[in-house]
């Protein structure tokens, strides 16, 4: 009785929210979007379009199910700004993990190695629009070369 | 005494120009580097009491390193012995003053404290830029190798290798890039 209670409303529900079943994607699945703004007289125009994925033919093969770092088994430092700059948007902001899909470990570990990284001045290109491009010109102690040591950060993976 | 013999003799006892750049080098890991080479501790024929010590010129000295917060955290004394006549001075307003001053002191806590130190801190030439004068470059014949790779800004990294270089993040599909 209970089984057929509840297949009743299954049904209902089903009848209620009603959405066609569609086979066709009309989106390119392999795609990332892109947002543009445009400012023509007074007249602004948000635009998204699809855009293709530029270096999918230099991305990694791994057969490892762990994340990326791990499975590469990396060393990363904070002066490896290739690698640290992958997880980053342009503003230099830190990719959340869902995007990255980095481990725990991983994840907070970038996170710490950016922050050194970018006090560094050692990526000025990838900042927020109101930053100083230029370490050298910033205030006081930070105009001056700093460096970090790894040691320094508590989340550790393989003693490094 | 053979001419080679008397060669190695000359060698021996010469005193030798070294060049250091302290691009983005730790001043105070580095005095304890250059300390061997201005006392001549790396030299088999070292004694305490002969006078077998190196030149050290030291160049880019304004362009040195500390590790994490020591800008802010380092604080040098110096009192004039008048009352009150004791300053705090931190390691960036220091720096600011005179780019050479901190290369200098690290290198001389790091000597060992004896009535030598003073000499042998004659021997350390210190540039805060690249340009050393004539007369002590053509001495020059040796140079100390760094401690730590001088780090590569992302901008200054050739664009061809930015965008060559193999990628370890794959988007999610659907992605909004910002
Ligand atoms: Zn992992």
């Amino acid at each position: 009785m209970a089984f057929l209670c509840r297949y009743i409303k299954q049904i209902g529900k089903s009848l209620i929210t009603f959405e066609p079943t569609r086979n066709i994607s009309l989106s390119a699945t392999t795609c990332l979007r892109e947002i543009t703004e445009k400012k023509e007289n007074n007249v602004l125009t948000i635009e998204a379009h699809y855009v293709p994925h530029k270096k999918e033919h230099l991305q990694l093969k791994l057969d490892s199910k762990a994340c990326s770092l791990c499975a590469t088994k990396l060393n990363v430092k904070h002066t490896d700004v290739l690698i640290l700059s992958q997880f980053l948007r342009s503003d230099g902001c830190m990719l959340p993990r869902r995007v990255t899909r980095l481990c725990d470990v991983q994840q907070k570990r970038v996170t710490a190695l950016v922050a050194m990284a970018q006090k560094a001045g050692l990526m000025p290109n990838l900042t927020p629009k109101s930053s100083k491009k230029n370490p050298k010109r910033r205030r006081d102690w930070k105009k001056f070369n700093m460096y970090f040591d790894e040691k320094t950060i508590k989340n550790r993976y393989r003693n490094y | 005494m053979s001419l080679a013999r008397r060669g190695q003799h000359w060698g021996t006892f010469a005193r030798i120009w070294h060049v250091y750049d302290a691009k983005w080098q730790d001043p105070y890991r580095s005095a304890k580097l250059l300390k061997d080479y201005l006392m001549g501790l790396y030299k088999p024929i070292y004694h305490p009491l002969n006078d077998c010590g190196d030149h050290v010129v030291v160049i880019n000295s304004k362009e040195i390193a500390l590790r994490g917060d020591e800008w802010r955290k380092r604080v040098y004394f110096h009192h004039t012995t008048y009352h009150g006549g004791a300053t705090w001075t931190l390691a960036w307003e220091l720096h600011n003053k005179d780019p050479t001053l901190i290369v200098e002191k690290a290198v001389y806590s790091a000597l060992p404290k004896n009535l030598q130190r003073r000499h042998t801190m004659q021997r350390l030439h210190i540039f805060p830029n690249n340009k050393i004068p004539k007369d002590i470059l053509e001495n020059i014949s040796n140079q100390i190798k760094q401690l730590r790779p001088v780090p590569v800004r992302l901008d200054h990294i050739p664009k061809e290798e930015v965008d060559n270089f193999p990628q370890l993040l794959k988007y999610p599909k659907d992605y909004v890039l910002r």
